[in-house]
């Protein structure tokens, strides 16, 4: 219906202006959801046990940490490994997905530029 | 004694990136709580190797380290660039690692980089040097730089104990880049790829190679891996195997993933090593993993990889004064530290639009306008 469409499109805006604002810093904007969009993010996994003890390597080992830049020793690379999971293509379906990303697939599908992405 | 101010920076973050527009922009930096807080504090061995390249492709540079290496100041000099130069890139890190800075840094030289680079090839950290060849370069191409870059892979070497010799040649630029719109990723044509194996056997790089294809069968027959089986001297100092891929597409894409396997545990300054035995992966599902993770970086819809994202964005940011226009996958966080420490240097902010619809990202940006100061005009 017409009001949902609105709304959609005023989430989408906003969206777009987070993400400027992510990467050059509006720290009032840290706390935005879309942060966890952007990247499954991968914390609570240190949580309870062993806090008092902290050794002080390990405490940069955040993907968070990376996002929001707060660390400042962070490792220098290129590579991102775990940008994506690795699904397992082997099943049928999955392989579906990005079909018409290859010449064997649909042709006039790929044109309006991979719409079944998502 | 200098009357420039330093650029006052903190942290390791970015280190080549860094050093690389301080060095292209002429801005001396001053580089505080390096690792101040580590068991081990300062610069990394690879860090200081790094520094040591850079001192011998420029021209009056200085570099000047405190004791416990935690603060460095760095005085920029000319990229001079020239042949039959030499450069140990140690173990610590791959030669990926200062292939990155290299090719960029090069092409603002005064004469033609050829340089030999001597350490680990392939390794799983950082992009190996045949993803280089088969995927960097031609990036590097869509922004009109002129013949003459190559790269040689003239001997591998694994970790832990390198071995390895690569010869990259890069060509200056005389009018600067040439500004791209980029948006258009295509469709997939062909995947190419190349295995290597060193003090291993071959049969390890079939094995690569057919599980790799078993990924592809279903969706593209022109798949093509060549091997690359080194033996005696040209195979470095340590056994390893690895694979590279890069799927070309219609719109001239070259999207890339690849890794390496060996014992090479390597024991980084502070990272305490305590697991004496890493098993190793077998190559069957090495080159599976790769072969999945190249299709991952396929249905991202970027015109680059997630690793190339960085170099990208620079090398938008130091095209003339022109706009230009790339689309690209999620961003990954070397991605977004380029685009900070870009505005950093260069005072460009990317104007950043998601697109919904297709899960990618368009990036636009209107470059430095940087031109070629060190180039000898004849």
């Amino acid at each position: 219906s017409r009001w949902k469409d609105s709304l959609k499109e005023r989430i989408h805006l906003g969206k777009n202006k987070n993400l400027k604002q992510l990467i050059y810093g509006k720290s009032e904007l840290k706390s935005t959801s879309s942060i966890d969009d952007a990247q499954g993010s991968s914390e609570d996994e240190e949580s309870d046990e062993g806090e008092f003890f902290k050794p002080k390597g390990e405490s940069n080992k955040n993907v968070r940490e990376d996002f929001d830049g707060d660390n400042v020793n962070n490792d220098d690379c290129s590579r991102f490994s775990n940008h994506f999971d690795v699904t397992n293509w082997i099943e049928e379906e999955k392989y579906e997905r990005i079909r018409d990303r290859f010449v064997t697939g649909d042709w006039s599908k790929a044109g309006r530029s991979g719409q079944d992405s998502d | 004694m200098e009357k420039k101010t330093y650029k006052k920076l903190k942290g390791s973050q970015s280190f080549r990136l860094r050093l690389l527009l301080s060095t292209l922009t002429s801005t001396p930096v001053l580089i505080e709580d390096i690792r101040a807080d580590d068991t081990w504090p300062g610069l990394r061995s690879h860090e200081i190797s790094f520094l040591r390249l850079l001192e011998t492709i420029t021209d009056g540079c200085n570099v000047e380290i405190n004791e416990t290496g935690t603060k460095l100041k760095y005085k920029p000099g000319i990229v001079m660039g020239g042949k039959n130069l030499v450069h140990d890139c140690g173990v610590n890190r791959a030669i990926g690692y200062f292939l990155e800075p290299l090719l960029v840094l090069g092409l603002f030289g005064k004469k033609p980089l050829s340089i030999r680079l001597k350490g680990i090839t392939n390794d799983p950290k950082d992009p190996s040097v045949d993803t280089f060849r088969l995927a960097t370069l031609p990036i590097l191409k869509r922004f009109d730089v002129q013949e003459g870059l190559d790269l040689k892979v003239e001997s591998r070497g694994a970790a832990p104990n390198g071995g390895g010799e690569v010869l990259l040649s890069v060509p200056i630029v005389r009018d600067g880049l040439k500004a791209v719109m980029w948006k258009d990723v295509g469709m997939v044509k062909r995947i190419r790829g190349v295995t290597f194996s060193a003090r291993v056997s071959v049969q390890f790089e079939n094995s690569m190679r057919h599980a790799a294809r078993g990924i592809f069968n279903r969706l593209l027959p022109d798949v093509h891996i060549f091997t690359d089986h080194k033996a005696g001297a040209l195979s470095g100092k340590s056994p390893g195997y690895g694979i590279s891929l890069v799927a070309e597409t219609t719109s001239g894409c070259f999207l890339s993933a690849d890794t390496a396997v060996s014992y090479g545990q390597r024991v980084e300054e502070g990272v305490f090593n305590d697991e004496d035995k890493n098993e190793l992966t077998p190559p069957e599902e090495v080159g599976e993993h790769i072969a999945s993770l190249l299709l991952g970086e396929i249905e991202q819809g970027g015109v680059v990889d997630s690793t190339h994202q960085g170099l990208l964005f620079l090398l938008c940011a130091l095209c003339p004064r022109d706009v230009s226009k790339v689309r690209v996958g999620k961003l990954s966080p070397y991605g977004i530290e380029s685009l900070r420490q870009i505005k950093e240097f260069l005072g460009i902010e990317f104007e950043i639009k998601p697109d919904p619809s297709t899960g990618t990202v368009n990036l636009i940006c209107v470059g430095y306008g940087f031109t070629n100061l060190a180039r000898k005009i004849s």
